[in-house]
């Protein structure tokens, strides 16, 4: 129980945080969830792809988290921790959205997260390439998706085109 | 506008089927605004970036707003309930058999696995080449995203300390610029 409620507690924190985006705490869950031993490096990258796979909001790859880190209960925890303190929020604003529309602070806030949110972005993307992508081939393949999806070729083909790549250099 | 609960639960229930690589917002601009005409556009934009305020995944967010609006509290419910069950059970079921059946090392799961993480992270990369020039336009822009990337992501502060250092920072530079009447912020 007590591993349980920590559980709920670090991933409540991850949605307390995730300014900019669920994704943008990722390297910070990246290193509280390796030191707690709830996944490897190794598990957390695989986790993260496997959240890839599956529609709806991104992180969802949190209940991989939590099922590595507790079983179902675990993976409950952690679904309700990262979403609950937005949702309760986005619900708070229907009453006050008008007000805040105009309000200066929320324009200055919402101006500031735009520079804010692509520095995060950018650490996201760094430390996806220290724990997720092992040998160089990995990394040209990672570049020539993004020339692709750049490109505007459809999310979904680049990323069952990574997992049939992926299948091709395991087979041969 | 009000709509009825079990419509709205559908509404957001198919988009959470087909929100397929974080493109849950432009989904749900169809699916609400472009289909069924049940918000303006600009309450629609309003709300986009109001919700980029709070924390946690924006799609997840706007669909609670959006759904609350739309059928009080219980609709914001039944909203984040449709665009999360469909991915969450799949996932789940996924994560089952990663953790149970194991994907060890060398196996051809996890191959496929690397060949999916590498496609994910070049979206990641592919996202920012095309946010980068339209967010990045001023000094000080740039000066904001750069301090972020070096203390989050070089030098491993916590998330916390660095939104305490960058977002006071932030509001105090784009100060001057948020008096001029923006709607879209």
């Amino acid at each position: 129980m007590p591993e349980l409620l920590q559980v709920f507690l670090t991933f409540l924190r991850f949605g307390l945080l995730s300014f900019g985006g669920g994704m943008a705490n990722l390297p910070e869950m990246a290193r509280v969830l390796i030191a707690h031993g709830w996944v490897t490096p190794q598990t957390f990258a695989d986790g993260f792809a496997l959240g890839q796979f599956v529609p709806g909001p991104n992180m969802l790859a949190v209940i991989f988290y939590g099922l590595s880190a507790a079983g179902l209960p675990g993976a409950i925890a952690a679904l309700v921790g990262m979403f609950a303190p937005g949702a309760l929020g986005a619900m708070g604003l229907v009453r006050g959205w008008q007000w805040m529309a105009r309000a200066r602070w929320s324009r200055a806030v919402r101006k500031a997260l735009v520079p804010i949110s692509v520095g995060l972005s950018g650490s996201m993307f760094l430390v996806l390439v220290q724990v997720g992508i092992d040998g160089v081939g990995w990394l040209l393949a990672m570049l020539l998706a993004a020339f692709l999806i750049y490109r505007g070729v459809p999310v979904a083909w680049v990323i069952a085109g990574g997992a049939l790549l992926g299948l091709a250099v395991g087979l041969f | 506008m009000k709509v009825s609960l079990p419509a709205l639960f559908w509404a957001f229930l198919q988009v959470g089927l087909v929100a397929f690589g974080g493109g849950g917002s432009a989904q749900l601009y169809q699916a609400l605004v472009r289909r069924r005409g049940w918000m303006k556009e600009r309450e629609f934009l309003e709300a986009t970036a109001l919700c980029r305020i709070l924390p946690g995944p924006v799609f997840a967010n706007m669909a609670v707003h959006l759904g609350t609006r739309l059928g009080g509290v219980v609709g914001g419910v039944l909203a984040l309930l449709g665009v999360l069950t469909p991915g969450a059970l799949l996932m789940l079921f996924l994560s089952l058999a990663y953790l149970r059946l194991g994907a060890l090392p060398g196996s051809l799961a996890e191959s496929a696995l690397s060949g999916v993480t590498a496609a994910a992270i070049g979206l990641i990369l592919a996202t920012l080449f095309h946010q980068a020039p339209l967010a990045l336009g001023s000094l000080k822009a740039v000066g904001l995203a750069l301090g972020v990337f070096v203390t989050y992501g070089l030098l491993h502060w916590p998330l916390l300390l660095v939104l305490l250092c960058f977002m006071p920072l932030g509001v105090m530079l784009y100060w001057p610029e948020a008096a001029e009447e923006d709607p879209w912020g």
